[in-house]
């Protein structure tokens, strides 16, 4: 466990983090866990623990509500597990084959939507060539990571941090539900941001 | 003026984020302060749980008993419909087909869907006006025609305002740089009796995910009364109030979910029209009991409609009706 923050930090990361080639210890373990599921798919779910957070941050930066972001991460899963034995390991990552899935499909959503309804205003990006640049891989795998966090933060400030933004209620009403003060929610959110900063910022994951 | 405290900073900020607004400039802002924002930012995509969890349940489901590709029917789904906000206007007009014409020369509207009526009116239209929705259906003698106001963002105030006279609006301002807002403004009425704000926001960017393109605006006579109300009735937030030194409401935003309206005190030609307002709630049941308990009157009791939602009907105490709908998938 690390809590030093180093600047140079960002550059020694290898670009794309586990998206890029297969090679590390990590990859070895995933690479067991892919081959073990494709054995057996009923293990699939140690794949979808271990990706959930990056397919769908991917996906949520790319697509315009959240009732979208479900619909193309539900469709995501289920391509990857029907063809989870096509999967070959030929140094591209599962983790960069689950977001090519991933960024066919949010074309292909865009494209369905556009035909359906076309519009004057739909922008040329939408048929344009999905590539995933290493910035955006980069911060694809900062979100995922941020949502993961978000998981292991102390209970009251989980409640706060999913209460205010994933359900979008008002500082009162969840002040109302958790029986606590308005001042109490505003200080658990500001413990719940601060908290994750520190631990984004130490790459402590 | 003392400075306040980082956590009521941060708060503001993240109510302006949760609707993409921009947060007022902080007076004596905390260093602290700028760091969290990209944090909070990101958090608004942060997944549900319980999709998470259903969709972990939905594949393992697949793969142990062996089914079709279909997912099961007990997904958990998002509350609002595709394609929708927290908050939709819902104009009755005399002439639907001819208003929806005129949201596409106007605005570049898109219409979405359209349920006709055996008579040829459009019983239901949904038309896409940049990154909001408009609905509306035909006024008939049971419902009268209900002309609303509407701010509508653009990136370009003026060459909207002149495609919608082209449209056959009429102006009631041209777009100026004095409004107090700080954004560009103007007003036109349209054939229909809808007036429509129409503003180059400054300071922050319209876009698919940005300021919403379409928000109610309701001219109220004592408007202050409205924000306690929406705050018990609807779980709103109000995020920006500015009041005359009589204390008449000058104009205050206030957010419901993930989206705002607007309201000031009503003045000179901008008197009250009572209009329909769609919400999305994650609850529709419980926020039906809350607002009746706020001080709403009763229009419909819960009940799920055949086009997929949960919906029930209330009256405000200023004669706006609002349908408080939850998605419940197709």
């Amino acid at each position: 466990m690390k809590a030093t923050q180093r600047p140079g930090r960002k550059a020694a990361l290898p670009e794309g983090g586990p998206l890029q080639k297969a090679g590390s210890a990590e990859q070895a373990d995933e690479r067991a866990l892919v081959e073990a599921a494709q054995t057996d798919p009923a293990k699939f779910g140690a794949l979808y623990e271990m990706h959930f957070e990056r397919v769908y941050a991917f996906i949520a930066s790319r697509v315009r509500d959240r009732a979208t972001a479900e619909d193309v991460t539900s469709d995501v899963f289920h391509k990857a597990l029907a063809n989870l034995t096509r999967f070959e390991w030929r140094g591209v990552s599962f983790a960069a084959w689950l977001l090519r899935i991933a960024a066919n499909a949010v074309v292909d959503q865009a494209k369905r939507v556009a035909r359906e309804f076309p519009s004057p205003e739909d922008p040329a990006e939408l048929v344009a060539d999905p590539g995933l640049r290493p910035s955006e891989l980069r911060a694809i795998e900062n979100h995922a990571r941020l949502f993961r966090l978000v998981g292991q933060l102390p209970e009251a400030q989980r409640q706060v941090v999913h209460q205010r933004f994933v359900d979008q209620r008002s500082i009162r009403e969840i002040a109302g539900r958790l029986g606590k003060t308005e001042g109490a929610i505003k200080q658990l959110q500001l413990r719940a941001l601060e908290r994750l900063r520190a631990q984004m910022e130490s790459g402590h994951a | 003026m003392p400075k306040r405290p980082l956590s009521e900073q941060v708060d503001e900020a993240v109510q302006a984020m949760l609707v993409s607004l921009r947060p007022r400039p902080e007076r004596d802002p905390s260093p602290s302060l700028a760091v969290l924002v990209p944090i909070a930012q990101v958090l608004r995509d942060l997944p549900r749980e319980s999709f998470r969890i259903a969709l972990k349940s939905d594949l393992q489901r697949r793969t142990s008993m062996n089914e079709a590709v279909a997912p099961s029917p007990e997904r958990s789904l998002h509350y609002m419909r595709p394609g929708f906000t927290s908050i939709t206007p819902y104009i009755l007009v005399a002439g639907g087909t001819r208003f929806v014409e005129f949201l596409k020369a106007a605005f570049n509207g898109v219409e979405r869907l359209r349920v006709p009526a055996p008579d040829g009116t459009i019983m239901h239209a949904e038309v896409a006006v940049g990154n909001g929705m408009i609905e509306l259906g035909d006024a008939n003698d049971q419902y009268p025609a209900t002309p609303v106001t509407l701010h509508h963002y653009v990136d370009d105030a003026d060459a909207t305002y002149t495609r919608a006279l082209q449209a056959g609006a009429t102006s009631i301002y041209p777009p100026t740089d004095d409004h107090p807002s700080g954004d560009r403004w103007g007003a036109i009425q349209d054939q229909f009796g809808n007036r429509w704000y129409i503003a180059t926001p400054k300071g922050w960017t319209p876009g698919p995910k940005g300021l919403r393109s379409i928000q109610p605006y309701l001219h109220l006579r004592d408007a202050h009364k409205m924000i306690p109300f929406l705050e018990s009735a609807f779980s709103a937030e109000a995020l920006g109030v500015h009041k005359s030194p009589e204390g008449h409401v000058l104009h205050a935003t206030i957010r419901i979910g993930n989206a705002t309206l607007e309201i000031d005190e009503a003045h000179g030609e901008f008197q009250p029209m009572p209009c329909y307002l769609h919400i999305y709630v994650p609850d529709t049941d419980a926020l039906y009991a809350q607002a009746l308990r706020a001080g709403a009157t009763s229009v419909e009791a819960p009940t799920n409609k055949p086009y997929g939602d949960r919906a029930a009907g209330v009256k405000d105490p200023f004669g706006n009706s609002w349908f408080i709908a939850t998605y419940l998938g197709k």
